[in-house]
């Protein structure tokens, strides 16, 4: 993905964002003080927010290849295997259970499937966040202070589970997190911003 | 010679129940009430919760005028919509063809004139504070545009369900309008509120108190409705 001169304001901030690229099947993160802007990035790279200037080639990805974990995820009024579901039936897929239930296990909700999802604790909802992003193999994913709730056992279990996939099928991720820095080995690449500007990269 | 009073007191209150619920003059002011409040909420419904949506969807110019005009028309005297409609149906008005002037029809056009803006208004005020969330969500989920709004309805199902029982009460309970375009014609456009009405200027008041009572259980019933929706929405959150 390559994004050229990309201007967005909101309010009083302005994101400026000269040159950025993000290779394919990477594991790019992005680092920032609060209110650099890592955000509204995400946002218009997910066309939630239109750009006021410039462009993002999105090199062949489509709408449906690319999802935002953001950091307080939407759960919708069901039980955690009807939101977990969820993409599957946008895209007309059936969803398979044992596969469904294989994956709630591996982050510890298989307990909860049909408990009403709203119920769930912060780091529990993340989890499930994360699963429901990945559940129909996107090709792009961002994730928004996404391992910031998490308690350190499910920390370890999502982070195995991104390594998993990148070692079975290679991704593209964009992880914003203000602890990242302590976690330098799960990024290929690492991205700074300060004050609504791309910095670059700063370490691999 | 006390117990046997009270005994006739109660016989005599069941006969007067017995009398006002078989009487084939308020069965038929029950009737076209209830088809009266259950066609024009249908149609308020369908319309307000279009027009609310849109109103959230999409910015243009004058939509600050438009929603404030909306929110005047949500505290319109239903004697004034009544009115207009009476202009518009009677014989030599624009919508006159239509004969629905003294029907059933026409009383609930004119009820859905009070009860669109404020489905209407409710709607896009629900809709203001969650929509936004939800379709951003489905965006990240990769969902079409009628996915999109699909969900928007699931999502919003419950304070869509407190509109549309607020707007019932409402519909049921209205006479000023009614009474207009109705005509009030026994056994075709009475309706239980226009029926009170006119007995009290009557001074019939025992047939007028049941109608009464049978309007209050109505209303227990719709406000229970509504708690037990409210109810189901909290519980869940606390599950």
């Amino acid at each position: 993905m390559r994004i050229t001169d990309l201007s967005k304001t909101e309010g009083d901030f302005t994101l400026q964002i000269d040159r950025m690229e993000l290779a394919p099947g990477k594991i790019h993160g992005l680092v920032g003080h609060n209110g650099s802007g890592k955000t509204i990035l995400l946002k218009c790279i997910m066309g939630i927010l239109t750009p006021d200037r410039g462009t993002i080639d999105y090199e062949g990805l489509t709408p449906q290849d690319i999802t935002l974990m953001s950091q307080r995820p939407y759960l919708l009024h069901a039980s955690v295997y009807d939101n977990l579901v969820y993409p599957l039936k946008v895209r007309g897929q059936r969803p398979d259970e044992k596969e469904m239930d294989y994956l709630l296990e591996r982050v510890g909700l298989l307990a909860q499937k049909n408990q009403y999802a709203r119920s769930l604790s912060s780091g529990e909802r993340q989890k499930l966040s994360f699963l429901r992003a990945m559940v129909f193999g996107p090709k792009f994913v961002m994730m928004d202070e996404t391992l910031s709730n998490m308690d350190p056992d499910s920390e370890a279990v999502i982070l195995d589970l991104i390594r998993q996939t990148q070692d079975e099928r290679p991704i593209t991720w964009l992880i914003v997190n203000h602890q990242l820095e302590k976690k330098k080995e799960l990024c290929d690449v690492m991205h700074r911003m300060e004050k609504g500007r791309y910095c670059g990269i700063t370490e691999g | 010679m006390r117990e046997r009073t009270h005994k006739q007191d109660m016989n005599g209150i069941l006969q007067w129940f017995h009398d006002c619920f078989t009487d084939p003059a308020i069965l038929s002011a029950i009737k076209v009430t209830f088809q009266m409040a259950v066609c024009s909420c249908l149609i308020s419904s369908l319309l307000g919760i279009v027009f609310g949506l849109l109103l959230e969807r999409f910015n243009f110019p004058g939509k600050r005028l438009l929603i404030r005009i909306n929110r005047t028309l949500m505290g319109m005297p239903p004697v004034v919509a009544g009115l207009l409609v009476y202009m518009l149906l009677m014989r030599r008005g624009p919508l006159g063809s239509l004969g629905w002037l003294f029907t059933i029809k026409g009383m609930v056009a004119a009820q859905a004139l009070i009860i669109t803006p404020i489905m209407t208004g409710m709607v896009h005020q629900h809709a203001v504070s969650k929509a936004p969330e939800i379709r951003e969500f489905c965006l990240t989920m990769g969902a079409g545009r009628w996915q999109t709004i699909w969900t928007i309805l699931k999502e919003m199902r419950h304070d869509i369900y407190f509109c549309i029982v607020t707007a019932f009460g409402r519909s049921i309970s209205e006479v000023g309008s009614v009474m207009l375009v109705g005509g009030n014609i026994k056994g075709r456009t009475r309706t239980m509120t226009t029926a009170i009405s006119l007995l009290k200027s009557q001074g019939i008041f025992t047939e007028g108190i049941a109608l009464g009572m049978i309007l209050l259980v109505m209303a227990f019933f719709i406000q229970w409705l509504c708690d037990l929706l409210q109810k189901e929405e909290v519980e869940h959150e606390n599950n």
